[in-house]
């Protein structure tokens, strides 16, 4: 999967529309001389297939070649920034994930018309609000609040924004596998049995409903890694979002390709993550998938 | 206590409707929107940049006449500071249907009359600037209106080639089954893996930065119906796999009808709704990923004017901390265009995922 977004990528990259070269080429004290030299350094005259399969042949061996404007080994680089944003990443998940699912618990505990309409409110509102409009208002409210748009307020800000939209899907999808899970055998019995309301929803229908939740989780890594390229570039914060727009605006080939294997390569995992954490809750999947009848 | 949950639960059923009539406003705007704005997006007025908003007044004399408001024109009181002030001896009225900038209405029959503007027409008379001017001083909400046009011609012929992808992509996986199907599901799941908005960026980042609008635009439609078919590929395979099950199929076999003709008149048909609503639920994600190239400056660049490059100056945390409501507005407008879409479709039980 990675080797064909790789290909796809580099393909386009290469051949579409110029590299770092072209500034220097609409740079009249470079001489086209220069350009042609600077051309063989970087190998740029050899065909595409080969350039692929030798950045390939070093991609693997995990070396993803220089970034032209930061004059740093792409693969550090890259690796670096991509810890900062799995840091808000991983907090904007938390969030999000304790919202929902006492807002879930709360709807499932207590119905009431009031109740479901404000969790559809709040999906309403949490759905609608795009990344960079949040992100611009939390940047306002850095500002008026300590005057500096760099500040410690950064982290905690960029997670509740990050976290924003995953609310809707998370709230979604708990509000609706709660319900369902509701109305099983197990669950009822479990209520005949004399439990608490709580401990009905807690321990035995959310047992139930978390596995569509992790898958869900899973795939909204996605998300969070495009949203974290707004985020980021609004609030200013060094992640790999913010590493993206700085390398598509300064044509940096070599940095773009190492921010989408990594990138890409970093929420596969995390799917892959995801899908075992399913096993390991629910058995039952487990046993599909080794007796399939 | 109850008597105000009553009132809002009905409140709460007007909502589609109210939904559908902010649509219908949009509707408006995409299409009159050189008569609608005041002035013409690109015409500067150099000497009043980053104006604040312009101030109606109602108060005649004492006397309050909400129908005829006026401005007072403004002068720079502090070029330092850009601060402005109104000029209180001198009084412009304003009016509906005025002669203004001559334009070509709907792209066509010349016209000079525009919805609304001051009612003197001399050298000396003020701009009404609804929402201030940029720092180059063209009035904002002029712009505003176009860039909300801009965006929504743009996007329909997105979520269309999308849509069309993904509707021939999932009708074959689903209908052909085996090996085909293992293939397409497995591009398409991996699509829907990948971190979207990284990958647009990867794409455009192929293509020269400094595009004209029109190319750029078209640059963006292709870009993005190739990276969010995905979904509606998705989708279109499971209603077709549950689809070609049932016994209207199966006579429809019985009776002779080629396979294609029982996959485009019998299957289809029946799959559309569905198809249908999700195409609505992209609108507003196409919308969102132009606003997101657009503000980080690769999209849609100046002087076109889109909601995303008009939210850019937002990220300019002077501007933003002096005039946070107005150069916010792009956000609010689209705020309340997503909002709308999400309302006025019947995706509100929870059946679809909300937009990443």
């Amino acid at each position: 999967m990675i080797f064909a977004v790789s290909a796809i990528a580099f393909g386009l990259l290469s051949t579409a529309g110029g590299d770092a070269l072209t500034t220097l080429r609409d740079n009249p004290q470079v001489s086209p001389k220069t350009v042609e030299r600077l051309k063989l350094v970087y190998g740029l005259d050899r065909p595409l297939p080969v350039r692929y399969f030798s950045w390939l042949g070093r991609a693997v061996s995990g070396d993803l070649g220089e970034s032209f404007a930061y004059r740093a080994p792409v693969g550090a680089l890259v690796l670096s920034r991509l810890a900062n944003t799995a840091a808000i990443g991983t907090v904007a998940l938390l969030i999000a994930l304790l919202v929902s699912i006492f807002l879930g618990y709360l709807v499932t505990r207590y119905p009431s018309g009031l109740l479901d309409a404000g969790a559809e409110l709040t999906v309403l509102i949490t759905a609608s609000t795009p990344r960079i409009v949040l992100s611009l208002i939390a940047l306002f409210v850095i500002v008026s609040v300590s005057g500096t748009s760099g500040s410690m307020f950064i982290v905690p800000v960029s997670s509740i924004v990050l976290s924003f939209p995953l609310v809707a899907i998370f709230l979604t999808q708990m509000n609706s596998e709660l319900g369902q899970a509701m109305r099983l055998n197990f669950v009822q019995l479990a209520r005949a049995k004399g439990l608490s309301e709580r401990k009905v929803i807690m321990s035995h229908a959310f047992r139930e409903a978390v596995n569509p939740l992790i898958s869900i989780l899973g795939v909204s890594l996605g998300g969070v890694a495009g949203g974290s390229v707004v985020v980021e570039t609004v609030l200013g914060w060094p992640g790999i979002g913010a590493l993206m727009v700085a390398a598509v605006r300064g044509r940096d080939v070599s940095l773009v390709m190492g921010i989408v294997v990594i990138a890409s390569g970093a929420v596969w995992l995390g799917n892959t993550i995801a899908e075992m954490l399913q096993l390991f809750n629910d058995r039952r999947v487990l046993d599909a998938e080794i007796r399939p009848d | 206590m109850y008597e105000a949950w009553n009132q809002f639960k009905s409140w709460y059923r007007v909502l589609p409707k109210l939904a559908a009539a902010v649509l219908a406003v949009f509707g408006l705007i995409v299409v009159f929107a050189d008569f609608i704005a005041p002035y013409d997006p690109g015409t500067q007025s150099r000497n009043e940049p980053n104006a604040p908003a312009a101030s109606l007044h109602f108060r005649h004399d004492g006397e309050l006449r909400f129908l005829s408001p006026y401005v007072h024109p403004l002068k720079l009181a502090d070029p330092l500071e850009r601060r402005y002030e109104e000029d209180t001896t001198r009084k412009f009225s304003l009016g509906f249907f005025v002669d203004g900038e001559p334009y070509r209405f709907i792209g066509l029959i010349p016209m000079q009359t525009r919805l609304f503007g001051v009612r003197v027409a001399d050298d000396g008379a003020p701009r009404v600037n609804l929402l201030g001017t940029d720092s180059l001083g063209r009035d904002r909400f002029s712009r505003l209106l176009f860039a909300i046009r801009f965006s929504l011609i743009v996007c329909p012929p997105g979520v269309l080639m999308a849509w069309l992808i993904g509707l021939t992509v999932g009708t074959v996986s689903g209908y052909s089954g085996r090996w085909p199907d293992t293939v397409l599901m497995g591009i398409a799941d991996t699509m829907l893996a990948l971190p979207t908005l990284i990958l647009i960026l990867t794409a455009r980042a192929a293509f020269p930065l400094d595009l004209p609008p029109t190319r750029a635009a078209i640059l963006l439609v292709l870009i993005f119906s190739l990276t969010g078919w995905a979904e509606v590929a998705r989708l279109a395979r499971g209603l077709v796999l549950s689809l070609k099950e049932r016994e209207f199929v199966l006579a429809a076999r019985a009776t002779g009808l080629t396979e294609a003709r029982i996959l485009v008149r019998h299957i289809l048909p029946n799959a559309m709704p569905t198809l249908l609503t999700q195409a609505s639920v992209m609108l507003p994600y196409f919308l969102l990923a132009e606003v997101a190239l657009s503000f980080l400056g690769v999209g849609v660049q100046e002087p076109q004017p889109s909601l995303g490059n008009m939210l850019a100056a937002a990220a300019d945390v002077n501007r933003l901390s002096r005039e946070p409501l107005l150069v916010l507005a792009p956000g609010l407008v689209i705020f309340i265009f997503v909002a709308a879409v999400r309302m006025a479709g019947p995706s509100r039980n929870g059946s679809t995922p909300p937009i990443r």
